[in-house]
């Protein structure tokens, strides 16, 4: 038995970003032509193909021909929603795929006894293997869903057993990624033979508890702080028990960072522009952080523009540059560990709490009640009610500090 | 109700006389109005009286024994009673408020039984419910409850003998304070006993999905977390306690993390190279020891982890663990299939990063985040006279300033003698359950907040599941009953789930 196992391929990432939503599809081409190469037999996708529910049309189209490709050669594809491309309603593009037979999702079951959700498992027919999942949700809200479930019939399976899923595990969560929202390994249900993971973007395999989980990380890295760590994407191949990761760096990621600390601009330029000179960057990503307090003028003063063009000239195939933790003096930074938006707010507010006259947990539910999705098939005026009935209602239990 | 007269005596020690059929106990509250208020009393001593002498006593007991005839003493309830000893334990004011006693009743006054009405412990916004109000042996419908964030932080001990109801009490205490958003607890827990793996326990908590973190090393239950520590998280500070290492040992140790940082255990386990010489017998030993303690094994140049400490896993279980403790959750920590020191290990690891996390905030911060309490069983193994002579610990730490710190200890001992008394005197609120050893009854009489001198027999006599309180977040000793299964909430599951998406 041979499978790949991919997850958070995050197809239509980088919006905007031409090149590197490029780099991202190309990517995602040339996992298919390997897996190919590889002839295995089947391919399991965890989580997050698509960046959202509902990806644009290129994005659509590059996923149905790759997988058309898979479906011509015979590798069956099972795959689960993430928390980029599930939706509630069952309304997403991944939909569209399983009912062009171009994917199966393996996320689905029956609502039994006690209310509970009994996933169905599905059979692989060349290999006989079961596969099952479970979604992932924004926030780790599929935790409930694992609260809820129903497994005795999971035993009942004979034969090799997989289960997907797209959640991080406390257990197995890297220091960088601390404050991601995880729960216990032991939610997962027992007595599978793979537990194939996405969500979290790391390479990892680990065995903990009987369960042999994986993560293969994404296919390519997704954010500025991905390219500086992870550097290149990847999936793995399992032949009869043997795990192989196969690494895609099509695009070699350097990435520099530079102190700035007691440094005037024209010192930071002369120091990138000694980074860069006499080298060869062909088809490579930069990522360029610029930290720390300038002793004198501003980062705008800095030339990062002529920086960048020196890159291009040496070849290079996309450059990133990172300045937010740079300033000037009299400019006071706020430092924030975080690694996504939601952290970032978390520390500003913290950070900004004793000029708001509002406790910190009230000013994050005006937020939340704010940041609140249109619903599919909501009017624009139900939707705006509901946003100020949400806040009223924060509002009406609002505790505010005394002065 | 009159339960007698105050017939004499002095102001600490009152004889009164017992109305006949009134059976005064041991430890039964009583109550004489004053002026002010009333006196709040407790029965220290019970002894006869009579106003017959001794050889007419001796005299009527031998003809009833030895002639065997039908003998009636006349108006024998007026002639043959019963004298109580009283200490008082309060003055009730007029307003409810509680002051030290000061004033004697006159004499003559009646004693009466004191009613649920005439004991109010004082409110707060951190009510912990310790157990009811015990009169002698009958119970009494008054909550005793305390200001709990100001109690844990101010340290307790819970103190018994084998059987008296330590555990049911500590198992009361974290059911009581799981979802209170004012404590945080760190148990070790030694025998499983908490979580209720096969019985009722912390698990059966309405609010145990959102407030518990259950950690176990062996088979972790649904919901459960296997207990994984990175080794790149140990730190030699954490040995601190737990390991006796000798001053080479300690400098060597010192020197591998300066050098290798989160790698030094590994560093040490290869013997891998440092910039200064030490004696190679002393990295042996200190090499074997790590590797029995952590459960190591080193093949050719790669280490191989096969306890709870681990390489790929665990590496962010400190924060977790202080995190949630931060917000005021009760994370359990099931230690019963590890050694001692390897269990005093990872209480050092978890109880130094708590403390050290809220050293670092500053007071405005401090003022927002719950107490947290550590709970410490057996506790004379890490803040006993012995251990703390071999060196201090972050325990013993956090019984001298953690108050400060908002960072408590819940001591838990049969022994509470083997525990300094600087330290003993600093677990303020001390929960007193039976003790028959003399010498240990004596380390908390001497070091509880109230005087506890009369109460020497009253401790011993103290059935399973009675206890005595003292502290100051609490006006008197006061006897306690603890309830078996205390005002439990068990969980029930009434929301009902949406599959969308997955049906």
């Amino acid at each position: 038995m041979k499978f790949a196992h991919l997850a958070d391929c995050h197809i239509g990432a980088y919006g905007r970003d031409v090149k590197l939503k490029d780099v991202n599809k190309k990517y995602f081409i040339k996992a298919v032509d390997i897996i190919i190469e590889e002839v295995v037999d089947f391919v399991l996708i965890a989580g997050d193909l698509f960046n959202t529910a509902v990806p644009g049309i290129d994005s659509v189209k590059l996923v149905v021909s790759q997988l058309k490709r898979l479906k011509d050669k015979g590798m069956p594809v099972y795959f689960i929603a993430g928390s980029h491309d599930f939706s509630p309603s069952g309304k997403t593009m991944l939909d569209v795929l399983e009912h062009a037979d171009l994917g199966i999702n393996v996320a689905k079951g029956d609502v039994v006894e006690d209310d509970r959700l009994k996933l169905k498992i599905v059979k692989d027919l060349k290999t006989g293997v079961g596969i099952t999942g479970m979604v992932g949700k924004r926030g780790s809200l599929e935790k409930s869903f694992y609260h809820n479930l129903y497994t005795k019939h999971f035993n009942d399976f004979d034969g090799f057993k997989i289960f997907l899923f797209h959640s991080a595990l406390n257990e197995l969560k890297p220091k960088a990624l601390a404050n991601m929202e995880s729960f216990p390994v032991s939610l997962l249900p027992k007595g599978f033979d793979y537990y194939a993971g996405g969500h979290v973007h790391i390479v990892d395999q680990a065995s903990i508890d009987g369960y042999n989980i994986v993560f293969p990380g994404p296919i390519f890295p997704n954010t500025f702080y991905e390219l500086e760590t992870l550097k290149k994407g990847g999936f793995f191949i399992i032949e009869d028990g043997k795990s192989r990761f196969i690494e895609l760096n099509e695009f070699p990621v350097h990435s520099f960072c530079i102190d700035c600390k007691n440094k005037a601009p024209s010192e930071v330029e002369e120091e990138l522009k000694r980074l860069v000179s006499g080298k060869s960057f062909e088809d490579a990503i930069i990522t360029l952080r610029l930290k720390g307090e300038l002793i004198s003028g501003r980062p705008s003063d800095i030339n990062l523009n002529e920086i960048v063009s020196l890159f291009y000239d040496a070849g290079a195939y996309a450059v990133l540059k990172n300045t937010s933790a740079l300033c000037s003096k009299g400019f006071q930074s706020i430092n924030v560990d975080a690694r996504d938006v939601v952290d970032v707010e978390k520390a500003v507010i913290e950070q900004h709490s004793e000029q708001n006259s509002f406790e910190d947990k009230t000013t994050k539910d005006i937020m939340k009640a704010l940041s609140a999705e249109k619903l599919e098939g909501e009017k624009n005026l139900d939707y705006e009610r509901r946003l100020f009935a949400d806040v009223d209602n924060v509002l009406d239990d609002v505790v505010v500090k005394e002065e | 109700m009159s339960k007698g007269l105050i017939v004499g005596g002095s102001f600490g020690n009152l004889f009164v006389r017992e109305k006949t059929e009134e059976n005064l106990e041991i430890g039964e509250l009583l109550k004489a109005d004053v002026k002010e208020g009333k006196v709040l009393f407790e029965v220290i001593d019970l002894e006869f009286g009579s106003q017959l002498n001794k050889q007419t006593l001796e005299m009527i007991s031998g003809l009833k024994l030895e002639n065997a005839q039908e003998f009636n003493i006349i108006d024998a309830n007026l002639r043959l009673y019963t004298i109580a000893k009283l200490k008082p334990l309060t003055l009730i004011c007029n307003d409810a408020s509680t002051k030290t006693c000061k004033v004697l009743p006159k004499i003559l006054s009646e004693i009466q039984q004191i009613t649920k009405d005439d004991v109010v412990f004082p409110e707060s916004d951190n009510v912990l419910f310790l157990g009811n109000l015990r009169s002698g042996s009958k119970v009494l419908d008054v909550d005793v409850v305390v200001d709990g964030s100001r109690a844990f932080a101010h340290h307790l001990l819970i103190a018994g003998t084998t059987g008296r109801g330590k555990s049911v009490f500590m198992m009361n205490l974290l059911w009581n304070s799981l979802d209170k958003d004012y404590c945080g607890m760190l148990v070790l827990d030694p025998h499983d006993e908490y979580f209720g793996r096969a019985k009722v326990g912390l698990k059966d908590h309405h609010a145990s999905k959102d407030c518990l973190l259950y950690f176990t090393p062996k088979d972790p239950p649904v919901g459960a977390l296997s207990l994984k520590i990175g080794i790149d998280l140990l730190q030699p500070s954490h040995f601190n306690g737990v390991i006796d290492w000798s001053p080479p040992q300690r400098q060597l140790l010192n020197s591998y993390y300066r050098v290798y940082r989160s790698d030094w255990v590994r560093a040490v386990v290869l013997e891998k190279a440092l910039p200064f010489n030490f004696n190679e017998q002393t990295l042996a030993v200190v090499k074997r020891v790590l590797m029995n303690l952590l459960n190591l094994s080193a093949k050719e140049d790669t280490l191989i982890c096969s306890g709870v400490f681990g390489l790929g896993s665990g590496k962010t279980i400190v924060e977790d663990v202080t995190n949630a403790l931060s917000s005021g959750k009760t994370v359990v920590i099931d230690t019963s299939s590890l050694s001692g020191s390897t269990e005093l290990l990872i209480g050092s690891i978890f109880a130094n990063s708590i403390l050290s996390s809220y050293r670092k905030k500053s007071f405005s911060e401090l003022r927002k985040l719950p107490v947290v309490s550590v709970v410490l069983e057996e506790a004379p193994r890490v803040i006993g006279k012995e251990v703390l002579e071999k060196g201090s610990n972050v325990f013993a730490s956090i019984a001298r300033e953690g108050r400060k710190f908002k960072v408590g200890l819940v001591a838990i001992t049969q022994l509470p003698s083997l525990i300094p008394k600087p330290i003993l005197a600093n677990l303020n609120t001390k929960i007193i359950l039976g003790i028959e050893l003399k010498p240990e009854r004596q380390a908390v009489i001497e070091s509880a907040a109230q005087d506890l001198s009369d109460n020497d027999r009253a401790i011993a006599s103290l059935d399973r599941g009675e206890a005595i309180v003292t502290s100051c977040f609490v006006p008197f000793a006061v006897p306690l009953r603890i309830p078996f299964l205390a005002k439990r909430q068990h969980s029930s599951n009434t929301h009902k789930l949406d599959f969308g998406g997955l049906t």
